[in-house]
């Protein structure tokens, strides 16, 4: 389980007429996905998705607020431990092209301190589920775009960590590699994974998301799951919950 | 930090550099294949080309006014030079014509012997000259009772230079032959007379140590290039390269310290520009071998001991790594910034024209390694390494250079991190750079120009006042100053203007409170008094730099006193202000932090007066300025200090009687330690009230 306490994320920007401003990329945001659970982050463009994240996932620090990871009984607060007990998988996370899938997954084995015949191990494993012997010692560079896709997951499966955190995993993919993502959430899903996804395809999120978190201009606006915003809205789909939600969004929060 | 990551972080970047083309290219076949190849190529072709030279034919064409005796004479020459040239060797001939074989010549010549060559001989042995139809020509006449020779050649063309070259020698060599004829027949011992002394030069140096000393002057340069240069792609590549592929948010989600990574990266660099930098020394070392070899056997030398460079070769080595620290910890910085290879490219080619031209410092004949050198960056690995080359072994020294580098590294290194621990930097968009060349209707309106663009303009106003405004002061002394100074306004208010900015909000035109003023006058004075003591120092430790300052200056002021205010006291006052505190401060604050805004412009502003000496007094004052207009948020008072500064410094030296009665300690050249210390203390006291009026009667208005 993953929680966030508070989180605030403030940027200086210089703006127009230059006044320095600072912005709330995120503005005191609360939450948190249980074990077994894929919880879905909605917003516009510029909401604070991304931002957020990379909070959860200790690429930033975040001004204020915490994070935190549950492990059965234990509770995991310092960034590097945080770090090692999550995937996380977001459009700007390449691949070392020059280097081969199994030397890659081979250093991150000794990186997230695994024993080097566990990393063996779990490589074939890896490649068993992913299909991805045939191309397991080519350069990365020399993938094609679905194989890539699948080192990639490879790459955040490599520690098997208990919490996953997805950046629009499935943007700009084709059906078949996003579905081959989708398959994999759910699976993890089913093994009792924490899984924290965001995404700006109304539908995939609807049938996926056990949870859902729309936030606009750094705050949460509704929290639910796909039935109840549904319900509260009563709109059919989740588009046009979402739709209604951020159009509309100004009266919305000012009742909230 | 855990070794066993770092190992692991070491081998991928490693793995990934090594595989990366561009790094193999510059680090091998550069090195290990290019420069020999060069060298070798080279010295073929020069070879080659001075072997075609030397069997030239050269045509002189000499007039026979000396009844022909010079013209004998150069026939001999060449007819013994091929005499005792061997049939196979390469050499030159020599062929004699008479000058009137030459068109246009033979009918110009005046039968009368001691007339000037006329314009129309003149023309036709230029024109022949140009066509090459002869190489050299030599006028005979009389003159003062004496033969005149006269050697016309072009000094453009290589084959006349070297046969007026062979000519001359022969000149000579009649000259000498004749001075002995005329001492003989006169009764004299000629070997007396012409040689009453005898002299020799005895060179002391060793071999090894004459050979050191033209490595030396060497070495240092292609040592510092080959590091440069085998560390830039690699600090490129691990960091910038490794934005512009995307891969910097990977890595950054392992469970790894931003300091392991770094360590990592650095080492990589360093690594790898020391294993470059070897086998850079390695080939050049096999270049300078085959060069020894070939010329031991043509001509005959003194012998080399090798052993005795092993010490300096083990000295340079230690150099090499220390300096592999400093320059790979340096460029990665630089690099650090950028986010895509074009652009580190970019910011890397100031750092490689500087460490370039710093490089050269082994080659300057009279600079010396002291502890005072030893501190300063890639100047101490040079003359480190030219000391060792003549056996000039100090141990203090050496240590000193090479701490002195790696604290530098360390230096540098712990800016690394602070980079990598910067999210803007790391996950910035790359907005906010050079505005200038962009279009016009896309420029946002208001607000104060980029620092890229101030940097730009600060750079273009400089360069224009370096050439142009020494070139219009030395030609209309205190009106020149004052076109210089209209430089400094125009060049940084068209760039202001073009690019559509807010001039109130750059350049601080703000009311400002009583206080202000107030505070900021008794702060003025105060450094002005300070000043005094540090002008005093100054004048001490360097009495030369700051006399040459004072007769420089005193000649482009006039008699005027009035004209002197107005061109060095209130011009300045308005536009170095309006540049400095104006936009360079204000384009800084917009995006630094203040401190760091006030210390770059005031750092700025002493550097911009381009003297040793005047930089300490002149940065403080820059520093004060920028307080000023930071708590008054207004240019005015700074200017009013400005002026008060320059002025009253014009007021000593235009009255210095006057001043001196009102004021003794003002027309005082010198002044002892203790007056010194107390002149500085009266300045602190001054600037310390005024500083609190400042502080207590301004308010800075909080950042949005």
């Amino acid at each position: 389980m993953i929680t966030a306490d508070h989180l605030v994320k403030t940027f200086i920007k210089n703006e127009k007429k230059n006044k320095k401003s600072e912005i709330k990329a995120v503005d005191g945001i609360s939450l948190a996905v249980g074990d077994g659970e894929i919880v879905g982050i909605l917003g516009p463009n510029g909401a604070g998705k991304t931002t957020l994240l990379r909070m959860m996932s200790k690429l930033m620090k975040p001004t204020d607020g915490t994070v935190r990871i549950r492990l059965g009984e234990m509770e995991i607060s310092d960034d590097v431990e945080v770090k090692r007990n999550i995937g996380y998988l977001s459009n700007n996370t390449k691949l070392y092209g020059r280097l081969s899938a199994r030397e890659l997954l081979q250093m991150l084995g000794v990186l997230y301190g695994m024993e080097e015949s566990d990393t063996r191990e779990r490589i074939e494993e890896i490649s068993s589920i992913l299909s991805m012997d045939s191309f397991l010692d080519n350069r990365i560079e020399k993938l094609s775009t679905g194989q890539t896709q699948r080192a990639s997951i490879a790459r955040c499966l490599i520690h098997d960590p208990q919490v996953y955190i997805f950046d629009e995993p499935t943007l700009g993919l084709d059906i078949i590699s996003s579905a081959a993502i989708i398959d994999f959430m759910k699976k993890e899903r089913e093994r009792g994974k924490t899984v924290l996804y965001s995404t700006h395809y109304m539908e995939e999120a609807e049938h996926l998301c056990d949870r859902i978190v729309m936030i606009h201009q750094g705050r949460i606006l509704r929290e639910g799951t796909p039935d109840v915003l549904k319900e509260q809205t009563g709109k059919d789909s989740l588009r046009d919950v979402f739709a209604e939600l951020i159009a509309g969004g100004k009266e919305i929060t000012d009742e909230y | 930090m855990n070794t066993k990551i770092i190992k692991t972080l070491l081998k991928k970047e490693m793995l990934d550099v090594f595989r990366d083309k561009k790094t193999v290219i510059m680090m091998l076949v550069v090195p290990v294949l290019l420069y020999p190849l060069i060298f070798i190529g080279v010295m073929q072709f020069m070879a080659f080309v001075s072997s075609s030279m030397e069997e030239q034919n050269y045509r002189i064409a000499v007039e026979e006014e000396d009844g022909g005796a010079f013209y004998d004479r150069l026939v001999q020459a060449g007819e013994r030079e091929e005499q005792e040239t061997e049939e196979d060797e390469a050499s030159y001939k020599m062929t004699v014509v008479d000058a009137g074989s030459i068109a246009g010549v033979d009918a110009g010549r005046t039968p009368e012997p001691e007339a000037e060559m006329p314009e129309a001989v003149l023309k036709a042995v230029e024109e022949a000259l140009e066509k090459e139809e002869i190489d050299a020509y030599v006028s005979t006449r009389f003159q003062d009772g004496k033969m005149q020779y006269d050697v016309y050649y072009l000094s453009s063309e290589a084959n006349s230079s070297y046969a007026a070259d062979l000519v001359t020698d022969v000149l000579d060599e009649f000259q000498e032959e004749l001075t002995r004829e005329r001492i003989a027949g006169a009764g004299l011992e000629e070997q007396e007379i012409l040689e009453p002394i005898c002299y020799e030069r005895k060179n002391t140096a060793s071999g090894e140590q004459s050979l050191g000393s033209v490595i030396g002057t060497i070495l240092p340069f292609m040592l510092i290039i080959s590091l440069l240069m085998g560390t830039m792609y690699p600090a490129i590549d691990t960091t910038a390269g490794e934005r512009e592929r995307g891969t910097l948010e990977t890595i950054l989600t392992l469970p790894v310290t931003n300091r392991e990574l770094i360590t990592a990266k650095f080492l990589t660099v360093a690594v790898i520009g020391m294993v470059s930098a070897l086998l850079n020394i390695l080939s050049m070392g096999g270049i300078a071998v085959y060069m020894y070899q070939v010329m031991e056997l043509q001509t005959e030398m003194e012998e080399i001991q090798v052993m005795k460079f092993v010490p300096a070769i083990f000295v340079c080595i230690l150099a090499v790594f220390a300096f592999s620290l400093f320059i790979s910890a340096v460029t990665m910085c630089v690099t650090s910034f950028a986010k895509s290879y074009k652009e580190a490219n970019n910011y890397i080619t100031p750092l490689m024209l500087v460490v370039m031209f710093m490089g050269y410092s082994g080659a300057i004949p009279n600079l010396g390694l002291d502890s005072g050198t030893a501190m300063i960056p890639v100047v101490n690995i040079c003359l480190l390494v030219k000391n060792m080359m003549v056996f000039k072994i100090d141990y203090g020294l050496i240590a000193l250079v090479l701490i002195s580098n790696i604290a530098y590294a360390a230096l540098a290194v712990l800016l690394l991190s602070k980079i990598y621990d910067s999210e803007s930097i790391l996950f910035s968009d790359g907005k906010g750079g050079l505005q200038i060349f962009e279009r016009r209707e896309n420029m946002q309106k208001g607000g104060v120009p980029t620092v890229a663009d101030t940097v730009f303009v600060l750079a273009a106003a400089l360069l224009l006042m370096l050439y142009a405004g020494s070139i219009l002061q030395m030609k209309f002394g205190l009106a020149g100053l004052f076109g210089t100074q209209m430089i400094l306004l125009a060049v940084p208010l068209f760039l202001v203007l073009y690019t559509r900015r807010d001039i109130r909000q750059t350049y601080g035109f703000a009311g400002a409170k009583v206080q202000g003023y107030l505070g900021g006058v008794f702060l003025g004075v105060g450094l002005f008094l300070f000043n005094l003591a540090i002008g005093a120092g100054m004048m001490h430790l360097f009495p030369k730099s700051t006399e040459q300052l004072e007769t420089n200056f005193s000649a482009v002021l006039g008699d005027s006193m009035i004209a002197a205010l107005f061109v060095v006291a209130l011009v300045p006052a308005v536009c170095e202000e309006m540049l400095f505190r104006g936009l360079v401060f204000h384009s800084l604050k917009a995006k630094y932090r203040t401190a760091a805004a006030v210390l770059v412009t005031a750092a700025l502003f002493g550097l911009f007066h381009m003297s040793l000496v005047k930089f300490i007094p002149t940065g403080l004052l820059g520093l004060v300025l920028c307080f000023v207009v930071w708590r008054t948020g207004s240019i005015y008072p700074a200017m009013l200090i400005h002026f008060l500064n320059n002025a009253i410094s014009m007021v000593i030296t235009y009255c210095p009687e006057q001043v001196g009665k009102v004021f003794p300690v003002l027309n005082q050249s010198s002044f002892s330690v203790s007056e010194g210390l107390l002149l500085a203390g009266a300045g602190a006291v001054f600037a310390g009230i005024g500083g609190m009026v400042l502080w207590k009667g301004t308010e800075v208005k909080k950042k949005v």
